[in-house]
């Protein structure tokens, strides 16, 4: 009973998101109970679907824990996207540098290194944060504006591949791409990594003192402090933490779905990954479902445009809308009582 | 004296959610007289006498005033009914004048100018018709407390009240400044108003009350007047069949106590001082030890350096200059996180900014800074079983109201959550305690149990920093008194020369007597 309790809320607020939404695609001239049948069975109705959708499940999971990582000591970090960009650079450094090392090595060495670089970028802010006291959303955001310079930089430098139209690097060695769990159709490994992190994400901070003080510090920083909490340590830890996880989605995009490094490999998954952790309301628990639930409106939104004409960014509404309401429904909890 | 009620109460009822503050109560204010609104922390005190003054709606009951049923809608319209209430924490603007302080949000006569001469005049003959020496001119935060006090008795007289409520009056001042008080209010008395004095002190009620009521739990237990009442008629007015006084420890007298000053020394604060980052002077020159067993208590008007010394010595702040040492070992540069492995326990002040996590569950609040120790957790792994065992223990043993270990911090009241930062001190093995406030908004049977409970520990060695305002609860359970004055030790008295009046003087930063202070042990 205290369950449906709590759950209630967000059921009704994606009712009404939906409701909303509907409104909108029905002013449109469409029909929104067609778009809603195509939006939500073409994850389940083919098992290209289901991929296609577990494909998105992985780096918006990573860029979700990104963010909420962070926001469980109670910092923000909006720089899951320059994160991911320069892991997406690691990964392909070394996947170029070192095409011929066996493929047993190399995929490895290219994820750490995605992760090695992504925590680096991140540690810039967290650094700052810890030595001086900056603001951490400042940071973050402005070098998500680095970042943007620095692909374009590796993308269009020497590693650039003269027979794309687009900024892009040549490929990495064969050796280092991911390997495929099912062949037909293509799924890589990248989904048991991101399954991975997820568990050891909840392990940590559920299981160990050290995600026991990550968590009270971002309940009270102050009393965690006087009850001998490193706080400022805890900072550090949970940007680095995030900015690994965030370098991680980069490289996998590298070394799993691209095989090079592309201008734009982030797409929209950073943005949407700060969505998925603010309706997740922070909790790291939470955040593979919510994704996966937004992978799912995500991989329909494209099906809805190919059969029924409707635009992509009507689903981009919807989920503005759901934590929209989601976010008024804790206002109005807040006001009961 | 005039037997005619000026104000009175029937039939009072209020709930806050789910709890029933309020039941059934019945109150009556005779004209010209003091009376005492006596009871413990939780019994409905404040929250009957702030639905007089407007400031919370009743559920149901009625409000007479002469005789009159009358409705009370907000503090504005009980001030123009004439009744005037003076909270615990004074609503006062720091850096205004004492005059400025007074006729804010009041008519004055030139409301363009800040020239409040005329009103200057006014407030000089209320101040000379009841006695009160105030400097109109002088800053609010240059004031000691007592003063404090008289000019938010001023303003309410300044607005013409009839009845003055007075919410724990005392709590702030030391006792000479106490003694002041009473003169006032029996001028007050004499002048033709008549006095709510709302306390939890019984001894205060009895030195200047006129007629006591006692509330318990929400409801009326006895009203009487002063010959009739004795001690211990009012102490079990107050805390009810349920508690055995014989065994406690804050009515039973207690024989000499045992020396300790011989015993083994567990810390040592040697010259300890603390420069704030603006370069004032937090503490200063702080010497003491506290040897194994020992109550060592902190007297001290709030704010004069106490919170510092605490966290200084807890290692929150790191000392200026000066060393500490826990036994044989200096521990100046140890961490907080290491001082709480080698046995220092700590219960903050502010129990809600610096103790309390709202946002997580009771489970979490209990065993916080005491994470990384077993049984709690090994090798950085969290055992939730034991972590959820020892919670439900102290739940049961420290009488925690709450539906659990699982239940979200945020939705305990006051009073438990100091029984959450008091089960998670004493739930540890530690070798020292230092508390800030230890028994704030606790009953007193809670206050009592507290009190034993650091009794116990300390029969077995803990020795302990008790930092109170409360004097009485000093005298009560300490060993030796240290009185803090600007950051410095002004004294330290041990207890077979403990003395109210003489720690009055000391807190109130007057030049030290010859005999009774040495400093050191």
């Amino acid at each position: 009973m205290a369950q449906v309790k709590k759950f209630l809320p967000y059921f009704i607020a994606i009712i009404a998101a939906f409701l909303a939404a509907g409104i909108f695609i029905a002013a449109l001239g469409f029909n929104p109970l067609k778009a809603y049948e195509t939006i939500f069975s073409t994850s389940f109705r083919t098992p290209n679907g289901f991929i296609q959708t577990l494909i998105k499940w992985v780096p918006l999971t990573l860029l979700a824990l990104a963010f909420t990582v962070p926001l469980s000591s109670g910092k923000f970090n909006i720089g899951a996207e320059g994160q991911m960009i320069v892991g997406g650079i690691g990964a392909a450094a070394v996947g170029i540098l070192f095409p011929d090392l066996p493929p047993g090595l190399l995929v490895p060495l290219i994820i750490l290194a995605g992760m090695l670089a992504g925590s680096l970028w991140g540690l810039i802010s967290a650094w700052l944060l810890y030595q001086f006291n900056i603001n951490e959303i400042l940071t973050t955001v402005l070098l998500n504006f680095v970042s943007f310079a620095l692909i374009d930089y590796v993308a269009t430098g020497p590693w650039r591949d003269p027979a794309a139209g687009h900024p892009t690097t040549i490929a990495i060695g064969d050796n280092g791409f991911l390997p495929m769990l099912i062949q037909q159709p293509p799924l890589n490994i990248g989904v048991l990594l991101a399954l991975v992190a997820t568990i050891l994400v909840y392990l940590y901070t559920n299981k160990t003192t050290a995600g026991y003080e990550l968590v009270v510090t971002g309940a009270n920083p102050r009393a965690s402090k006087v009850h001998g909490i490193n706080i400022r340590q805890m900072f550090l830890f949970s940007m680095v933490i995030g900015a690994a996880l965030a370098g991680l989605s980069g490289a996998i995009e590298v070394s799993g779905t691209h095989h090079r490094l592309i201008e734009g490999l982030h797409s929209n998954f950073p943005t949407l990954g700060l969505i998925i952790g603010l309706i997740a309301r922070g909790k790291n628990q939470a955040v593979p479902f919510v994704a996966f639930f937004i992978a799912i409106l995500e991989v329909g939104a494209s099906a809805m445009q190919r059969t029924l004409l409707i635009p992509v960014q009507v689903v981009l509404i919807m989920e503005a809308l759901i934590l929209i309401f989601i976010l008024l429904s804790d206002l109005i909890r807040r006001r009961q009582k | 004296m005039d037997q005619s009620a000026i104000l009175e109460m029937r039939g009072v009822n209020k709930t806050f959610d789910k709890v029933t503050a309020l039941s059934n109560v019945d109150f009556e204010l005779k004209q010209n007289e003091i009376l005492g609104l006596l009871g413990g922390n939780g019994a409905g005190k404040t929250t009957l006498m702030n639905i007089l003054f407007g400031l919370y709606k009743m559920d149901s009951g009625k409000v007479l005033l002469n005789g009159q049923p009358v409705t009370i809608t907000s503090p504005r319209d009980a001030l123009q009914k004439g009744i005037g209430m003076v909270h615990q924490h004074f609503l006062q603007i720091n850096n205004f004048t004492v005059i400025e302080n007074i006729v804010l949000g009041s008519k004055v006569s030139r409301p363009l100018s800040a020239d409040y001469r005329k009103e200057e005049e006014v407030v000089q003959k209320l101040c000379a018709q009841f006695g009160l020496e105030i400097d109109l001119s002088a800053r609010i935060e240059t004031l000691p407390m007592g003063t404090r006090q008289k000019v938010e008795i001023l303003k309410a007289l300044y607005r013409g009240v009839k009845v003055l409520i007075l919410d724990e009056p005392t709590t702030n001042l030391i006792p000479q400044e106490v003694d002041s008080l009473f003169q006032t209010l029996k001028i007050m008395v004499k002048e033709g108003l008549s006095i709510v004095f709302i306390t939890h002190k019984l001894r205060e009620v009895l030195s200047v009350c006129d007629r006591i009521s006692v509330l318990r739990e929400g409801k009326n237990v006895i009203s009487l007047t002063r010959k009739d009442a004795s001690d211990d008629m009012l102490v079990r007015a107050m805390v009810g069949e349920g508690m055995d006084l014989e065994k406690s420890v804050i009515f039973t007298q207690e024989k000499m106590r045992e020396q300790k000053t011989n015993r083994p020394i567990i810390l040592k604060v040697k010259g300890v001082s603390k420069i704030n980052p603006d370069k004032t002077q937090a503490i200063t020159d702080i010497d003491f030890s506290i040897h194994e067993g020992e109550v060592f208590g902190v007297a001290g008007v709030a704010g004069n350096g106490q919170r510092d010394l605490a966290e200084v010595i807890m290692g929150i702040q790191a000392a200026s200059s000066g060393s500490l040492y826990l036994g044989e070992d200096e521990i100046t540069t140890a961490d907080t996180k290491a001082r709480i492995s080698r046995g220092f326990v700590y219960i903050p002040e502010d129990r809600l900014a610096d103790g309390f996590l709202n946002k997580v569950s009771v489970a979490y609040n209990l065993i916080l800074g005491y994470h990384h120790l077993e049984p709690y957790s090994k090798n950085g792994i969290i055992n939730w079983k034991n972590v959820k065992n020892s919670s439900k223990e102290m739940i049961t043993e420290y009488s925690i109201k709450t539906t659990g270990p699982e239940e979200i911090g945020g939705n305990l009241s006051g009073g438990n959550i100091q029984r959450v930062m008091i089960a998670r001190a004493f739930s540890q093995k530690s070798k020292l305690l230092i508390a800030h406030n230890l028994t704030r908004g606790l009953d007193i049977p809670s206050m009592d149990f507290v009190y034993k409970k650091v009794k116990e520990q300390a029969a077995t060695g803990m020795a302990s920093l008790v930092i109170s305002e409360d004097l009485d609860e000093l005298l009560l359970i300490c060993d030796r008194i240290a009185v803090m004055y600007r950051g410095k030790i002004v004294g330290i008295l041990s207890r077979e020369k403990f003395e109210k009046y003489e720690i009055g003087r000391l807190m109130s930063g007057y030049e030290q007597s010859s005999e009774e202070t040495g400093k050191g042990n």
